[in-house]
């Protein structure tokens, strides 16, 4: 049925060319570097954040609060970085875009872009975090493995929302739309942090990972499917 | 195949008479005698087939929604979009029955260690934002569009939501979650599963009665005007 709906708008895979996929990337990066300021405020809104968390707490917390507090910032943050993703095409470059990029190659390459993004914030926020409250978690690479697939997950869900706030200009929307839809994913990441702080229950894990990993999966379908249908309007 | 249907009379009928069945023999059939539960296991007949009937009407809207985008029509939003109405509603009065429930059973309105109760809530809270996306646009295929996109998001996230975390989270105090045991062990019990299944037909076919009602008022308002 989604294959259906895919051929219906005239998308194949066959016809996407990753060279172009990474040049488009590689556009977004350059075009990212070149005007610091969202980059500088996304980086002071981030250790804002967390210093915030630092002084209510009084420098003291427990881990699975820690973790929930975590994932909070994470979220607000996301959805501040992403919730632009489409603003410069939509305003400045829209028919120009829409005749060189065809929609598959535009919404591939800008999940690439934004869920590396998303995760190098992740990055940022977990090392202030941890600088601050001297958490350590037992199980790294499954936190770390945790982060990528949860901003994967966000990048999926928000840049797909993004480009209906862009074409309605309404910003409120995208928290609206979001956070109902971002819920399950957020409990099984939640969840799946705090089993990354515990060595027993590893069984536990295991499943935890399959779930988040096929809930990426279905987003990241859904999203190339339904881009089109937003893009060609 | 949708119009023909909701014009035609037996359903309705069916409708009619196996709510009424369940309304009077549901209070009328004797429960087994089970310690907590006690009368309330009557509850099964209302708030269990409610859940159902809002997952039905929420399929139809997927369908309506895919058939949408595919065709373009927008007859199929104006589908979508009261399916949704009527999934909303059976949803709440699911929500409504089953905190009745919890109060008799579990000591409280609302409870937290319950984790299929929150998901329920979430549930609606993302059919709620399908609202406020539709209300949110000017431009009428615009609307129907981006609502189409989102209600195939609302679907899959509703399913993983009622079906899924429950089962992942591993302590739910509804049957059939977390190593609780399921319907069967209050099936089991013949009388109850006598009421039990025409509930169910009966209360989907109330939801998607509403629907077509719905859908008709939508299309005399749109001839009122002018856009059909």
């Amino acid at each position: 049925m989604l294959y259906f709906l895919l051929q219906h708008k005239g998308c194949s895979f066959a016809l996407m060319n990753l060279n172009r996929v990474y040049h488009l990337i590689c556009k977004e990066a350059a075009l990212e570097w070149r005007n610091k300021s969202l980059l500088a405020s996304m980086l002071i809104y981030v250790l804002g954040a967390s210093f915030i968390v630092y002084y209510a707490f009084q420098g003291h917390i427990e881990f699975q609060v820690w973790s929930a507090i975590y994932w909070i910032i994470i979220l607000f943050s996301a959805i501040n970085i992403l919730g632009k993703s489409f603003d410069k095409e939509v305003k400045f470059q829209y028919y120009y875009i829409r005749s060189v990029v065809p929609p598959l190659e535009m919404i591939i390459s800008k999940l690439v872009y934004n869920a590396i993004l998303v995760f190098i914030f992740e990055v940022i926020i977990f090392l202030e975090m941890t600088l601050f409250f001297g958490i350590e978690v037992e199980n790294l690479p499954v936190f770390f493995l945790t982060l990528f697939l949860g901003g994967m997950g966000f990048s999926n869900l928000f840049t797909l929302f993004s480009t209906i706030t862009a074409r309605t200009g309404n910003v409120v929307l995208l928290s609206v739309l979001g956070f109902p839809v971002i819920l399950p994913l957020l409990l099984l990441i939640l969840r799946l942090t705090g089993l990354s702080d515990v060595e027993v229950l590893v069984d536990d894990r295991g499943l935890n990972i399959g779930a988040v990993a096929v809930l990426d999966m279905i987003t990241l379908v859904l999203s190339v499917v339904l881009f089109p249908y937003l893009w060609n309007e | 195949m949708f119009e023909k249907l909701s014009k035609q009379v037996w359903w309705k009928i069916a409708t009619a008479v196996l709510l009424f069945y369940t309304c009077i023999y549901g209070f009328i059939v004797k429960a087994p005698d089970l310690p907590i539960l006690e009368e309330s296991i009557r509850n099964l007949f209302f708030h269990v087939p409610m859940w159902f009937a809002m997952m039905f009407l929420m399929f139809l809207n997927l369908i309506f929604s895919i058939m949408y985008l595919a065709n373009g029509t927008s007859r199929y939003d104006v589908y979508a979009s009261n399916t949704a109405v009527a999934g909303f509603l059976m949803g709440c009065l699911g929500i409504v029955t089953g905190m009745i429930w919890a109060k008799v059973t579990w000591g409280a309105w609302w409870v937290f260690a319950e984790v299929k109760l929150n998901a329920a809530a979430a549930a609606i809270l993302v059919y709620c934002a399908y609202f406020v996306l539709r209300s949110s646009f000017d431009d009428p295929e615009l609307k129907s569009k981006f609502s189409a996109v989102y209600s195939i998001f609302a679907f899959v996230m509703f399913m993983v939501l009622i079906n899924v975390i429950p089962r992942i989270a591993g302590s739910s105090l509804h049957p059939g979650n977390g190593g609780n045991p399921g319907f069967n062990s209050y099936d089991l019990d013949d009388n109850l599963r006598k009421v039990f299944y025409p509930a169910i037909l009966g209360w989907i076919g109330i939801g998607f009665w509403i629907s077509t009602q719905l859908i008709r008022i939508s299309f005399i308002q749109r001839k009122l005007e002018d856009i059909d």
